[in-house]
């Protein structure tokens, strides 16, 4: 499994009247695809700014003070508010806590859900035109450099990668008219369904107006893979439609029986019956058949079988074209790949020699920005761009360097507006002081940044990179090309179908209704037209749920999202989430302040405290074997079913942000506090591989500190019962 | 804990038949329907349900925030709330059966006009039990709707009563010996109690203490304007004594006198909680009605609270009706537990005996919803599902609430009595 998104030593702070608050202080954690990262914490611990920072919606008032967050070759704090745009909603999406809050109340629930997908659409088709041409034009490039750049050779190359291009469009084309018909009988089946639930309830139906409609729709789906016995159906059905249209009668009067006749209710079922079937049909394999369409566009298809349409389309495909272009692409993914490792191996020992120069020498900003260029020219060549898994470090190592040595020009600048509002503001104290009157407020201090501590800043993001081609160039040997070669044809088949998918306002309401189904929604037509007031909390919250899966997103964060239900609810959304994350492979950041609720969710937990990660393992290790205090009275200060003796309330509250403690942020409510506690931040301790605490009692020299009653009891509990269970 | 409340059977508060009727065009929304219960005094009981099942308005409808549809809720056997709308339904009830026996006799005159005599004779007989009956009846509701409107004054008259028969001799033996400072001073203290005891209430011997402590507390007034007002409504002039009281419950709460003059602003979500509850608690009342009082506040801050409720229980012998709907809150807090279901009580038993032995199916699937903090048995955790509709049969036999083992109250039909009963003895 792959890190889907890192954050890496991320600092915001908000500014405010009173000072800055620290809300996020050094916190690193990784999202692996398909896991569950739960940040537990209390009100103001940070959680909840850590992830408005990924969505990049933090309030106006919050400074990023340093750190990155990685996601497919990008860094989300860096990129520009364009670029965020399309990832926010449709590649990141969130669940907020309020689900009243968070649905607009005069817009219909239909609307609000078809809202993003509709304007998502157009953006994504363009970028994925883009984004298709870019990798094949890259692919050519390298195949004409890996065949030694021969003439007879190129104009093979040209051929092929023109016919690759070509036959895509002609698959694109044919996908697209299937797709159209294929929407077309489904929205067609959305109307049938929507009718007959009508004429289920004796509500009263335009008969006339419906047949029309129906027939009009009915003549365009055609198309050649809906093969000619499906034409005769339809024409037949047409005619029909035709002839019962022109014997019904409408009733004279208002207030007339609003029966529909049972001829008209009968020939609804059967159509569909029949459209039932037209959509549950085997799907053509457009990929073959578009080349074999390319190849010979006067063959006719129509009528064919389609899986015997599947199969010889494959064998023209592979005889005469895929298994060349397997080959030249093999040989282009190689030659890529080694030029990278050249580069990379170029690259080490400048970026060891570049790390000396910004941290010994004194270096001026001439000298810098030409070393980074130095360095991001061959960083450029080094970059596999046939790698569609962007390499993040890499990537986005040109605007990680220039940040940091921007900011360490800014920093090292003398800063007189400060100097003079300190002077200033120290000298008012101490007059007062002087004065004999007590002073209640404190000078804020010099915001002076360590000149050691801004280099380290620099290394620090050579490193990363530096320690990352390392790897890479180890474990050089042991890339598959094959399956890579195989990858990057899927890679374009993605893009090409991106293209081609155009949601209409119809086809929108169809998947917004088929989105509604998925989470639970019973009668998704009629709750389609309502509004959000007629939901009830539970069913609000599930609404949201379908807004936020609406653009198929990557990840999911979820914002506390249970905390204004109850118990049942509460449950049935848990479940709704989990059942999602499963059949969606979703990566889910699961916010709360309720450790019961994480349990039965989270692969990882993370207990965050006063913007620090305090403890950090997977779910077993956090409940079976806590080891921060913090946890330890989070853990203890909520009953279960068996507690009977006071509960080990946390004393007190959290610190103020603003002057946090100069120790660890919980010695001041921790029993269990040591000397150093109040003196020193503790680092992480490593307990195991995958868990770490910050503590000092993990330190080997700490003194042994018992658990709390509640605790052992409890876990040696779970432990018996588990077994019993098994 | 049990031995005191077995020494005091007497219950403090008496729930009866509680019916909490809301018009909602032409239909009515039953939020509270037919629900009784009693709570002793020294208990906590704990009423749950998912939102909307009328929990809150079950103990709104007990501090008369509602006038009650039908039922009666006696407190310290004073009858403080009561409706009419049993009675109603009764006299209407007897009225139709009375028309259809009236017809169904008539009827008979008809075909054999040789009963005429008899028949009229019965007629006459029906008609005077209905008259007797609805007479009794709008008795009933004339009594109900007195009792709801005047209890408090009733208790005020009987206070001052005893006031007086407590200083008249004492007023009157002064002037015989002709003190002119005592009787004085007697008949100042007189008229001081006097004031007060005309402004007191019944109704205020119940406080409440409200789900959201920010939305409960007025921006404008400062903490100690909030604690006193009780007492400045109820006749206490004294700003002095006042003040004393007010210090004295912050520090029973556990803040400082220092916050008497913030604002409420000023304090975070537990210590709001806690400026709610010594609100609540400085009227020196017998009972509070905690309406979800730890549902909006984080995990620690809860804890805080709920010891802090319960070291008031056992200072100050409060008896508590607990309002949640977190139930291992609610399991670790309550003597006994009552779970509501659309308006209606569907199980009620002490809480050992509930989470053991959970009977009603309702009860069953809101049990296996709690979120565990144990990861292993979590995973294998399996919600059941409620469905009313499947779950029962009361198309002919009619549902009551049943006492199926020592206090241990389940509403079911016979046939499910039966079952409940063999299930108790497999346990």
């Amino acid at each position: 499994m792959s890190n889907i998104l890192e954050v890496k030593n991320l600092k915001i702070s908000f500014r405010t009247n009173n000072g800055t608050v620290k809300a996020v202080r050094n916190i690193s954690f990784n999202l692996e695809k398909g896991e569950t990262l739960a940040i537990v914490g209390e009100s103001g611990s940070g959680k909840s700014v850590t992830s408005k920072a990924i969505l990049g919606i933090l309030a106006g008032n919050s400074i990023v003070e340093s750190g990155e967050i990685f996601y497919d070759g990008m860094d989300l704090l860096k990129i520009s508010e364009e670029d965020m745009c399309k990832i926010r909603g449709d590649k990141i999406s969130m669940i907020f806590q309020d689900p009243l809050s968070s649905l607009d109340p005069i817009v219909k629930i239909g609307k609000q859900i078809t809202e993003a997908m509709l304007l998502k659409n157009k953006l994504s088709r363009k970028m994925g035109r883009i984004e298709f041409n870019d990798m094949l034009k890259i692919l050519k490039e390298n195949m004409v450099e890996a065949t030694g750049n021969k003439d007879d050779i190129n104009a093979e190359i040209e051929e092929i990668i023109t016919t690759f291009d070509k036959f895509n469009i002609e698959a694109i084309t044919l996908e697209h008219a299937y797709n159209s018909a294929l929407t077309r009988s489904e929205e067609l089946l959305g109307y049938i369904a929507d009718k007959r639930f009508l004429v289920s309830k004796n509500q009263k139906v335009d008969v006339k107006a419906m047949l029309a409609y129906i027939a009009s729709q009915l003549k365009d789906i055609r198309n050649p893979f809906l093969t000619s016995e499906y034409d005769e159906v339809i024409t037949a059905f047409i005619e029909e439609i035709g002839n019962v249209k022109s014997s019904y009668v409408a009733p004279k009067f208002e207030g007339a029986s609003v029966d529909t006749p049972e001829n008209v209710v009968e020939l609804l079922e059967r159509l569909d019956k029949f459209l039932a079937g037209v959509n549950s049909g085997i799907r053509p394999n457009f990929f073959r058949i578009g080349y074999f369409k390319y190849k010979k566009p006067e063959a006719v298809l129509d009528g064919k079988d389609i899986n015997a349409l599947n199969d010889d389309a494959l064998k023209f495909l592979m005889d005469n074209f895929m298994v060349r272009f397997l080959e030249l692409e093999k040989l282009a993914v190689i030659n890529s790949f080694n030029r990278s490792l050249e580069g990379k191996k170029k690259i080490i020992p400048m970026l060891q020699e570049a790390k000396k120069f910004f941290l010994e020498n004194d270096f001026n900003k001439a000298d810098a920005i030409g070393k980074i260029d130095e360095l991001s020219n061959v960083l450029d060549e080094s970059i596999d761009l046939l790698q569609f898994n962007k390499d993040s470090i890499a990537y986005t190592f040109k605007s990680s360097i220039n940040a940091a040595v921007n900011k360490y020009f800014t920093s090292i600048v003398h800063n007189e507006k400060e100097e003079k509002r300190f002077a200033r503001q120290s000298a008012r104290r101490e007059a007062l002081i002087s004065k004999g009157k007590t002073v209640d407020w404190k000078v804020v201090p010099k915001t002076v940044y360590e000149i050691d501590d801004l280099r380290n800043n620099i290394a620090l993001v050579i490193d990363r990179l530096y320690d990352k081609y390392v790897v890479d160039v180890n474990a050089a040997d042991l890339v598959d090309f094959d399956a890579m070669s195989v990858a990057l044809v899927d890679f374009f088949k993605d893009k090409a179908s991106q293209v081609v998918y155009r949601v209409t306002k119809r086809t929108a309401k169809e998947r917004a209704i088929k989105l509604m189904e998925e989470v639970g929604i019973p009668e998704p037509r009629i709750r389609y037209n309502q509004y959000p007031f007629e939901f009830s909390g539970g069913m609000r919250q599930r609404i949201v749920i379908a807004i936020a899966l609406a653009a198929n997103p990557d990840i999911l964060i979820c914002d506390e999202p249970t905390t204004a239900l109850d118990v049942t609810i509460q449950a049935q959304i848990l479940e709704l989430i989990n059942k999602l994350k499963k059949e969606r492979n979703l990566s889910v950041i699961f916010i709360t302040h309720d450790l019961g609720v994480v349990a039965n969710m989270a692969d990882k937990i993370a207990v965050m405290y006063a913007g620090k990660i305090v403890e950090q393992g997977t779910s077993e290790d956090v409940f079976y074997d806590p080891r921060h205090p913090y946890t330890w009275a989070l853990l203890s200060s909520m009953p279960d079913l068996d507690t009977n003796e006071k509960l080990d309330a946390i004393p007190g509250t959290p610190p103020n942000m603003i002057y946090p403690p100069v120790g660890d942020a919980f010695a001041a409510r921790n029993k269990y506090a040591l000397k150093i506690d109040f003196e020193e931040q503790p680092p992480m301790f490593e307990v195991s591989e995958t868990h770490s605490a910050a503590t000092w009692l993990l330190h080997p020299d700490a003194p042994k500190v018992e658990l709390p009653k509640i605790i052992t009891q409890r876990i040696e509990k779970m432990k018996k019962g588990g077994q019993s269970n098994e | 804990m049990s031995e005191k409340i077995n020494s005091n059977q007497e219950p403090l508060l008496r729930v009866e038949d509680l019916c909490q009727y809301f018009p909602m065009g032409k239909k009515e929304l039953h939020a509270v329907d037919h629900v009784s219960f009693d709570i002793k005094k020294g208990e906590v009981f704990g009423l749950v349900g998912e939102s909307g099942c009328g929990k809150t308005t079950t103990g709104r409808s007990i501090i008369k925030i509602y006038d009650i549809t039908g039922g009666n809720i006696y407190f310290k056997g004073q009858r403080i709330c009561a409706g009419s709308r049993t009675y109603i339904d009764a006299i209407k009830e007897a009225k139709k059966q009375a028309k259809a026996e009236i017809s169904s006799l008539s009827a008979d005159t008809k075909v054999n006009p040789g009963n005429k005599a008899i028949n009229d004779e019965k007629i006459d007989k029906i008609k005077a039990t209905l008259a007797v009956a609805v007479s009794e009846n709008k008795s009933e509701i004339k009594k109900a709707r007195h009792d709801q409107k005047n209890v408090d004054s009733e208790y005020a008259a009987k206070l001052v009563k005893e006031l007086e028969e407590k200083y008249f001799p004492l007023i009157s033996a002064a002037e015989e010996q002709g003190d002119k400072e005592k009787l004085a001073s007697l008949k100042k203290e007189f008229r001081k109690k006097k004031h007060i005891a005309k402004n007191t209430r019944l109704v205020t011997q119940i406080q409440m203490i409200f789900q959201d402590p920010v939305a409960s507390l007025n921006p404008r007034m400062t903490v100690r304007e909030i604690i006193a007002e009780g007492l400045v409504i109820n006749g206490i002039k004294d700003q002095a004594y006042i003040d004393e009281k007010v210090y004295e419950i912050l520090e029973l709460v556990g803040l400082v006198r220092e916050h008497a003059g913030r604002y409420p602003h000023e304090f975070s979500g537990g210590q709001k909680q806690r400026i709610g509850i010594a609100r609540s608690v400085i009227m020196n009342p017998e009972m509070i009605i905690a309406d979800e009082p730890v549902s909006a506040l984080d995990v620690s801050i809860q804890a805080q609270v709920i010891n802090l409720l319960n070291d008031l229980k056992e200072k100050l012998g409060l008896t508590i009706l607990f309002i949640a709907h977190d139930l291992s809150v609610v399991k670790y807090f309550s003597d006994r537990i009552g779970v509501m279901y659309f308006g209606k009580m569907v199980e009620l038993a002490s809480s050992d005996e509930l989470f053991a032995h959970p009977l009603h199916p309702y009860t069953r699937s809101l049990l296996s919803a709690i979120p565990l903090p144990d990861p292993i048995s979590e995973k294998k955790r399996t919600r059941m599902v409620y469905n009313a509709i499947a779950e029962h049969d009361y198309s002919v036999d009619k549902p009551s609430m049943r006492e199926v083992a020592p206090g241990h109250f389940v509403y079911c039909n016979d046939a499910e009595e039966i079952r409940y009963k063999e299930q108790l003895k497999n346990e």
